[in-house]
């Protein structure tokens, strides 16, 4: 097996403060097709669950339907590397979480506790932990999780069927459920079209993604939380079954922009973020919440977002005002040879990369991989967070600003936009308007600016270019983009 | 006179009060008048045909005249004349006599119902029709990009709110005055044959499938064709025919209507009045009465230029062009196609830039009906053969753009394919060959269809030709990602793609060999358990297969085994690696099923130390468990519980000898289930 240190494809964003080690990466899940191929020889690590399980060892689901244990991960031999097939015959798992004395996996049929009772390192019990949602046989009708939240609660997403035998009338296809120990499932939310990832923040509360296409303009971080829809009204029937926690109280609009929509529906939450279509990707996958104190850059509490089309990372800021999150997103780390799809830190600060781009496709050429991310220590200059104001935004950076690039309104740039929201397939940006920015007032130390506008707009994405803005050593931003979703003004 | 003719005309007698004022309509103008309307008009209501010395490229002509006795109704014929927008509400048609009064009517019908046409031999018409499926072709094949939708078709995406029509549709006559089934499949089948100037385009329609259109919008419930009505005939007199051919020859019918009007030869009428004459607002005097909209006559008396031809043949209703065009919100629920390639697997391509995408003689070809290249879209390219060189020629683009590098083939065949490349197999097929994952527009033919040099410029940037697409730029900021192929040059890697598709042999890196069955699993010293959807199982099945050859599948839904096989196991190639999850068989022989009988609770399964699985139950509260192995080709099944079971009855697979074990005693029963001799 191949292994070296990769500084990726330096793109615009790239921050090379991290190293990138390579722990297996190949061109086809063909390379395992030779003519005396047969089962376990050959591993396609096509990543679609990854749990940390220490003190050297990385839990891998992989799409044909395996969980490997991978010994040796946090070392630089590529050699010393040691793969035991723990668990096989599943049906796409797509998630994979510690439980007990056992593992967690969400398979298209039902929640599975893999266990290990005889100590042999492979699972010998593959019990069902919970199922009861609509399984079809379409194609699409994948299921993801678990996630655990700060309640104990885990968290399956479901999503739409498509293509032949599909029927999101029924079963809970498009929502988010719970589970609980005795194998119940909780109906939560709908609303979701292919929500393939899920994460906690800080406080234990949980976020998914979305896909861009139809009835979801562009790909949103969603909070996942009890009686909400979010966009997709394809599989809302599912109101009408037992259990369920939500009504809608009105006719889903259509064709309105994305704010109206919002105020229209009184259920209908507004997506945490919103990654603009192309601007921030096409495909968001994973969160994973950074926790690593600083050992991973100066990014603590903040989430990372896979991305699947571009093969790249990232950041994602929130903030909880007014009772509804949102928050910020930027460009981070890009250049992956694959598909990012799973994510997952090590105790040590390692962020741990699971690639697979079976099916679509993906900037990364390789068809599927994992690789090992490590900040080396060095500071780059970036857009640390953004906030939202009564009056403006404050920005804090990683690296002291330039005073006088920072403090001229030029430097800056900011307007809004929403999507329309219909049953189309994704949403062109509609209704821009410049935000004016009256002033920038920058701190003493350097490390915030203040923007003080008007023309905000409750529901808008706000686009900030910031692209004459310099750092106190004279650095330019890697990427002067970061794209903040207003859904509410602060009022103090 | 039949009471039911007697009916129709009372009927049309009342449309004539209220649709008097209809305009003659046209697509084009209607969506897109801003930009010159004018022209479009003048081309589109045949006006050049008159007033034009110059040949026109796409004229737009009335119908073909003979044979009209054996296509419509003669009572529908004669109100139309007598009013054309009375009797089809957006006729391009003039009035060319005064009313139902005008005494010339009669003499033209028996001239023009006189007209042979030219003998064809005619396709038998099929043998049954059924509206319901011409009503699922007529929503999903193309037809209400113009025509206007039932309300009671309800497209997948929800039916259309009326606020989402932005333009009108193309309205029938009333159908069933003016055609009989076979007449209006006919039509259908052809319509070039009568409208050569394919302004109602040809569908490619197979037979059976005008049949059922024409069922359908006739609203025929009958299975049999032999049942419908046919057209009631009139014989034509010959002194009234007589006396009509001169009508006709006075009113100039043949300038609109025979192609090469011979005798007498047709001159150009100068345009001295062009407010008046065709453009007055009342009928009377000499000149043909267009019933014009005001906003019809103000553009008309602006004519200028030649409309796109796109406009003319209405190519945008199906087809975005330049950021316009295309259907609207309304229309867009019954472009229908493949979900998984999003917008753009299911609305017909853009034409913005088509003069330099396509190469001419590709042009040509999908417009005489050959080249199609998108088997997911549900809408059809109509046939535009008497237009194809034409309108080729017209679309075309010569300007220049910068040529492609020298490629490679060998370079070609790898960065194609998924072993080092850009892995453009994964989601294109390769003529018959599916792709790994979505199943996106073929490649083996894409050098006969592209200019190369707009090839490489789509390849740096596919948002920018086509908005929507999945399809990512994977030469971003024109940097190669694949840095060990031609040294990561940018313009040698898209030509070598483009060489190898115009020039290489066999297939791009990375196929898998599927036929090789090197994924077939083997049990040869443990069982093997795999979850799949299988049929005859369904989707909860979970396979298991023995060494020995014999294999079973459970349905892990309701805690039942499904079926049992002998010899070859299971391929799991399509269940690990093809996303579109097909449902799979056994690969074996010998399926015995069991039959279906009620569910019970399941909870898992646990595999013995032999790996043999033992499935888990709770049935009436109480823990059973269901241990499968093998033995000597035959399939053992041993159940357990402890606790008060009511015994459920264990349903057997049919045809299998069954045994039963002795000893069971409480709490634990084996059956052995073997193939019959």
């Amino acid at each position: 097996m191949r292994s070296l240190f990769v500084c990726a494809l330096l793109l615009a964003s790239s921050a090379c403060a991290y190293d990138r080690f390579d722990i297996l990466t190949a061109s086809s899940v063909s390379n395992s097709r030779d003519k005396d191929w047969k089962p376990g020889k050959g591993l396609v690590l096509e990543v679609s669950g990854l749990c940390w399980i220490g003190p050297d060892r990385l839990g891998v689901a992989i799409r044909k339907g395996e969980i490997w244990f991978i010994d040796g991960v946090l070392g630089n031999d590529p050699a010393a590397l040691k793969y035991t097939l723990f668990a096989s015959g599943l049906q796409e798992p797509l998630g994979l979480l510690p439980d007990g004395d056992g593992y967690l996996v969400v398979q298209r049929t039902e929640m599975t506790k893999l266990r290990d009772t005889n100590g042999d390192d492979v699972a010998d019990e593959y019990l069902t932990a919970a199922r009861g949602w609509s399984v079809t046989g379409a194609y699409h009708g994948y299921a993801y999780g678990p996630e655990r939240d700060a309640a104990g609660n885990l968290w399956i997403t479901l999503n739409l069927d498509m293509g032949d035998r599909s029927n999101n009338k029924i079963g809970w296809r498009g929502w988010a459920l719970t589970a609980n120990s005795a194998g119940e499932i909780f109906p939560q939310a709908a609303g979701l079209r292919s929500p393939c990832g899920m994460g906690t923040n800080r406080q234990g509360d949980i976020f998914v993604t979305d896909q861009q296409g139809n009835w979801v303009p562009a790909t949103p971080i969603h909070h996942l939380r009890k009686g909400v829809f979010y966009t997709n009204p394809e599989g809302i029937a599912s109101q009408n079954l037992p259990g369920s926690p939500l009504k809608l109280s009105a006719e889903v609009p259509k064709n309105i922009p994305y704010p109206d929509a919002v105020r229209a529906l009184p259920e209908m939450a507004p997506a945490a973020v919103w990654l603009p279509y192309n601007k921030m990707g096409r495909s968001a996958t994973d969160l994973q919440l950074i926790d690593a104190v600083g050992k991973f850059g100066p990014f603590d509490g903040q989430l990372l977002a896979g991305e699947f089309t571009n093969s790249a990372i990232h950041r994602v800021f929130l903030e909880k005002v007014e009772g509804e999150y949102q928050g910020a997103c930027f460009s981070f780390l890009d250049g992956f040879p694959s598909a990012v799809v799973r994510l997952a830190f090590a105790p040590d600060g390692s962020l741990f990369v699971g690639m697979t781009n079976r099916g679509w496709s993906s900037l990364g050429a390789r068809a599927y991989g994992l690789q090992r991310v490590r900040w080396d220590g060095k500071s780059t200059f970036a857009i640390k967070e953004m906030r939202a104001k009564p009056d403006g935004f404050e920005l804090t950076f990683t690296e002291p600003v330039d005073p006088i690039s920072a403090a001229n309104s030029e430097s800056w740039k900011l307007h809004s936009f929403t999507y329309l929201y219909s049953s189309a397939y994704g949403s062109e940006e509609i209704d821009p308007q410049p935000v004016l920015i009256k002033s920038a007032e920058v701190a003493a130390d350097g490390f915030s600016v203040r923007l003080y506008c008007t023309g905000m707009r409750e529901l808008y994405v706000h686009e900030l270019h910031a692209p004459g803005l310099k750092s106190a050593t004279g650095q330019t931003l890697p990427d002067p983009r970061a794209f903040y979703t207003l859904n509410r003004i602060p009022k103090s | 006179m039949s009471v039911a003719r007697l009916i129709g005309l009372g009927w049309l007698a009342g449309v004539f009060l209220t649709a008097a004022t209809a305009a003659p309509f046209v697509p084009a103008f209607e969506r897109f008048s801003a930009q010159g309307g004018g022209a479009v008009l003048f081309s589109e209501l045949g006006c050049a045909n008159c007033h034009s010395s110059a040949d026109s490229v796409f004229p737009r002509r009335g119908p073909v005249l003979p044979g009209l006795a054996e296509r419509v109704q003669a009572g529908w014929l004669r109100d139309f004349l007598a009013d054309p927008q009375a009797a089809r509400s957006g006729s391009n048609m003039p009035a060319l006599f005064s009313g139902p009064e005008d005494p010339r009517i009669e003499p033209v019908l028996h001239y023009l119902l006189s007209l042979k046409p030219a003998a064809t031999k005619k396709r038998a018409l099929g043998k049954d029709v059924n509206a319901e499926r011409g009503s699922e072709l007529f929503h999903t094949i193309g037809c209400v990009a113009c025509h206007e939708p039932s309300p009671d078709f309800h497209p997948p995406t929800g039916r259309p709110e009326s606020s989402e029509f932005t333009y009108a549709s193309v309205a029938f006559p009333r159908l069933q005055a003016k055609y009989s089934l076979e007449s209006l499949a006919r039509f259908l089948e052809n319509p070039a044959a009568v409208r050569p100037d394919g302004r109602m385009p040809n569908l490619g329609l197979g037979p059976t499938e005008a049949l059922d259109i024409a069922g359908h919008l006739l609203d025929f419930q009958d299975s049999d064709p032999r049942n419908a009505s046919k057209l009631e005939p009139l014989t034509p007199d010959p002194v009234q025919a007589a006396q009509g051919a001169e009508i006709y020859t006075q009113l100039r019918c043949a300038a609109c209507h025979e192609e090469k009007p011979e005798k007498p030869a047709i001159e150009p009428i100068a345009i001295t009045n062009p407010a008046g004459g065709c453009l007055s607002e009342a009928r009377g005097g000499d000149h043909p009465f267009y019933s014009l909209s005001e906003a019809q006559r103000t553009a008309l008396q602006t004519p200028t230029g030649l409309p796109s031809p796109i406009h003319s043949l209405n190519c945008v209703a199906c087809h975005a062009n330049q950021g316009t065009g295309g259907p609207d919100a309304a229309r867009g629920h019954y472009f229908l196609g493949d979900e998984a390639l999003g917008d753009t697997g299911r609305l017909p391509p853009p034409l913005t830039g088509i003069g330099r995408k396509l190469q001419p003689a590709w042009v040509t070809g999908v417009l005489e009906g050959k080249n199609r290249v998108r088997p997911y879209l549900q809408t059809r390219m109509p046939v535009y053969a008497g237009q194809a060189k034409a309108l080729s020629t017209a679309l075309h683009d010569a300007r220049s753009l910068p040529a492609l590098a020298k490629g490679d083939v060998e370079a070609g065949r790898k960065l194609l394919g998924t072993q080092g490349g850009v892995n453009c197999i994964t989601c294109h097929t390769w003529g018959k060959q599916p792709s790994l994952g979505i199943q996106a527009l073929d490649l083996s033919q894409l050098t006969q269809r592209l200019q190369p040099e707009w090839f490489r410029e789509y390849l740096l940037n596919p948002a920018g030709y086509r908005p929507g697409t999945l399809m990512p730029p994977l030469w971003p900021g024109g940097q190669s990602m694949i840095q060990d192929v031609l040294n990561g040059d940018t313009e040698r890697q898209i030509a070598s793609i483009w060489a190898f598709i115009a020039n290489g042999s066999g297939l791009p890196l990375g196929f898998p060999d599927v036929a090789s069955g090197a994924f077939e699993l083997i049990p040869k010293d443990r069982p093997i358990v795999q979850r799949a959807f299988l049929n005859g199982a369904g989707p909860y099945a979970i396979l298991a297969g023995f060494p020995g050859g014999v294999n079973l599948a459970y349905n892990g839904e309701t805690g039942q085994p499904a079926r049992m096989w002998r010899g070859r196991f299971f391929d799991a190639y399509s269940t690990w690696f093809v996303r579109a999850a097909p449902f799979e068989d056994p690969l074996g022989s010998d399926v015995l099923d069991w039959p279906e009988s009620a569910a019970h609770e399941f909870r898992g399964y646990r595999l013995a130390a032999d790996g043999s699985p033992v499935f888990l139950l709770r049935i009436g509260g109480v823990e059973v468990s269901e241990h499968f192995s093998a033995a000597e080709g035959a399939l053992r099944r041993e159940l357990s519980w402890n606790g008060a079971l009511v015994e459920p009855t264990w349903p057997h697979p049919s045809g299998a000898i069954v045994a039963e074990e002795p000893g069971g005693g409480t709490g634990k029963r084996v059956f052995v289930y073997r193939w019959k001799p």
